[in-house]
């Protein structure tokens, strides 16, 4: 039933909208939601000066700058950025799977300068077939969890990371999920789950009921060893 | 087989004369244990210490618990681990000389998802991430979609999301206020913020149309504008809260247990925080200035007046002010946007079928709006190709942003969430070292960490 029109609107005859395809500018000039803090362009002049060949590219989209730099010169940068510069708060760190042929990942770091009030993007690219990247748990300790965490995910080793263990999955699982290949649904028998009872095995399915697996009744359940 | 870990090895431990050091490298770990050996192997081994729960004398018999090294193994399922936090404690007597904490028993893999979603559509599992302050979390994911493709909210959807988001803040702190006391021994203090949590849940329930998981916010706006029976609900919540709270704080502010089990307890320096990230009250509670709302203001935070509570001590005493204030502060921002959105009138959604749902007289009504409803559902919005942004806001718990990447169509090439709660959970590892075992609760109560959102 059609909702009832309120205050005595009726419902326009034509429509204050057409449906065009959008235009990649429209998003990019006067974002309503543009911040003050992401305007960092002194900063990455100085580190363009001061580094030169390692800064490889800057994108700008929302009034947010984004600075990608080579992978050799990170620690050396991100040293600059934290002594020099006053970023000393790392936001956020996080790996993206861009599934292209030649550097397929990407490590991403919000690095925060607090008494100016400034939010810079550094980015790096990382090649299928080195997968690793240097650590930055030196620099800023507050990046340990989150290296652990893109190394649970995508399978990226930190180099000198004091703990690089898994974040989120156990160590027994053999998959990185956020990489664009892992299927939505998991990979069948990736992963050992719980006994269906106390006493049984542990199961591989994640539906096992729907696969004709019955759970006893607890009066019908072998006695184990707790039990005597 | 006995499926528990420290079951086996005390057996193994009680049986064997070598030196406790080598229980862990003579356990064969895929035999003594059924389930995920290797996880648990790697969170012992990180522990490095004598792996024993009892050292034993070397001649074989056991030693005194108390004045050795145990390991013990706290959580997931326990009570005070707010969720299923999982901790394994390295203990001399009573004080903790190590700790791991093992995350991820929550981890449902809401990136993932994300990325195989439209955007509106994956805005309700954001409720379930921050289950403490769902509105918050809403609110957070529609902004950050809003700046990747632009999209301009109109000013009477921003007072609300404003408004509302202030009340999640307090429904958070409510919770962390409870628990935190009744982990602290204090139950009766757990019903009276349940009670008044109850008035929260009537309005987003009024608001929104449901208790906890509200969904309320849209990209480009809000579902639907405020009723006058949610106005009143808020504007009666509004004014009895504030002597609600200064009951409270008469029973606490000077209350002699409360005091002691808090004083002096999980202290961090200003530098401490910032090194290892912290953020929200944790942050502040060490005198670090800094809130989203005043670093990058979002909504309508530039036009309300209020200020950031901030407290030096760096104690657990300093957050659990740091967190009243906070709410007292709330109060103010609800009562100025109810001034405000009397006399501001004016749509809750863009108007722009691309970007954002049409309403429902225009679906109904018309070819074009059924039209335009049908391929906001299948597709939604679509931001340029190769976009990339990040918005923050303040949540309750400390900054909650999402970096979202488009590919162009209406699916999100990566969603990547910063949580507060994974954030500061960091840092506990840190405050627990060298603490003693009963202020363990406290610790974790003060980190007021969420599970659901740090495990993603």
């Amino acid at each position: 039933m059609p909702e009832k029109l309120t205050n005595g609107i009726k419902a326009p005859k034509t429509l204050p909208f057409e449906f065009v395809p959008q235009e990649a500018e429209t998003a990019v000039l006067n974002n309503p939601h543009a911040k003050a803090t992401t305007l960092v362009d002194d900063v990455l002049d100085a580190m363009e000066a001061s580094f030169g060949t390692a800064v490889l590219e800057r994108v700008v989209y929302a009034g947010e700058r984004t600075v990608r730099i080579s992978t050799d010169s990170l620690l050396e940068i991100c040293t600059w950025l934290k002594e020099t510069q006053g970023f000393t708060y790392l936001a956020d760190l996080a790996g993206i799977d861009r599934f292209t042929e030649e550097d397929r990942y990407e490590v991403f770091y919000n690095l925060v300068n607090m008494t100016k009030g400034k939010r810079l993007r550094v980015v790096i690219r990382i090649d299928e077939e080195s997968m690793t990247a240097p650590t930055l748990c030196d620099i800023f300790p507050a990046a340990n969890w989150n290296e652990r965490e893109a190394w649970d995910m995508f399978g990226l080793r930190f180099e000198g990371h004091p703990d690089l263990r898994r974040m989120f999955m156990p160590e027994d699982f053999e998959y990185h999920p956020l990489r664009k290949e892992f299927p939505l649904l998991g990979v069948p028998g990736s992963m050992a789950l719980p006994p269906q009872v106390p006493t049984g095995e542990l199961t591989q399915d994640p539906f096992p009921a729907a696969h004709g697996s019955k759970t006893p009744w607890s009066f019908e359940e072998v006695e184990s060893e707790d039990d005597v | 087989m006995d499926q528990r870990p420290l079951g086996v090895l005390r057996k193994l431990n009680l049986r064997m004369t070598f030196s406790p050091m080598s229980i862990i490298n003579n356990t064969n770990f895929s035999e003594t244990l059924k389930f995920w050996p290797r996880h648990n192997e790697a969170i012992y081994r990180r522990l490095e210490s004598k792996h024993s729960w009892v050292e034993n004398g070397g001649d074989g018999a056991a030693g005194d618990p108390l004045e050795n090294e145990m390991i013990l193994n706290i959580g997931p399922q326990h009570p005070a681990t707010h969720g299923v936090l999982r901790a394994v404690v390295k203990l001399d007597g009573e004080t903790i000389q190590g700790c791991v904490l093992d995350i991820g028993y929550l981890h449902r893999g809401v990136e993932k998802i994300a990325e195989n979603k439209t955007y509106q559509e994956f805005m309700p599992y954001t409720d379930r991430m921050d289950y403490l302050s769902p509105y918050s979390n809403n609110v957070a994911w529609c902004l950050a979609v809003e700046k990747l493709a632009g999209i301009e909210v109109p000013d009477r959807a921003q007072w609300i999301r404003m408004m509302m988001s202030e009340i999640a803040r307090i429904s958070s702190h409510l919770i962390w206020m409870g628990v935190g006391l009744m982990d602290a021994g204090a139950v009766s203090m757990f019903l009276w913020t349940f009670q008044a949590r109850e008035d929260i849940y009537e309005i987003f329930d009024e608001v929104a149309g449901a208790r906890l998981t509200v969904s309320h916010s849209r990209i480009g706006g809000v579902a639907t504008d405020l009723n006058a029976a949610g106005i009143n609900l808020i504007t009666k919540f509004a004014a009895d809260f504030p002597a609600v709270l200064a009951g409270w704080e008469k029973l606490l502010n000077r209350n002699r247990i409360w005091i002691d089990r808090n004083v002096g307890i999980g202290h961090l320096s200003a530098e401490d925080v910032v090194r290892m990230g912290m953020t929200g009250p944790n942050l502040r509670g060490s005198g670090v200035e800094h809130d989203i709302r005043r670093f990058e203001p979002y909504l309508k935070y530039n036009d309300v007046d209020f200020i950031i509570p901030i407290r030096t001590e760096g104690d657990a005493l300093a957050r659990y002010f740091v967190r009243l204030d906070e709410m007292k502060e709330s109060i103010k921002i609800i009562n100025q946007c109810l001034d405000k959105l009397k006399t501001l009138q004016g749509p809750v959604r863009a108007n722009d079928a691309k970007k954002s749902s049409s309403s429902k007289n225009e679906v109904f009504y018309s070819m074009e709006g059924l039209i335009h409803d049908f391929m906001y559902t299948d597709t939604g919005v679509a931001p340029p190709k190769g976009a990339a942004s990040y918005h923050a806001i303040e949540a309750p718990k400390g900054e909650l942003g999402f970096y979202l990447q488009s590919d162009g169509t209406g699916n999100p090439w990566r969603a990547r969430m910063n949580s507060p709660s994974f954030t500061n959970l960091q840092a506990l590892e840190t405050m627990m070292e060298g603490g003693v075992m009963g202020d363990m609760v406290i610790l974790i109560g003060t980190i007021d960490p969420v599970l659901g959102e740090a495990d993603k």
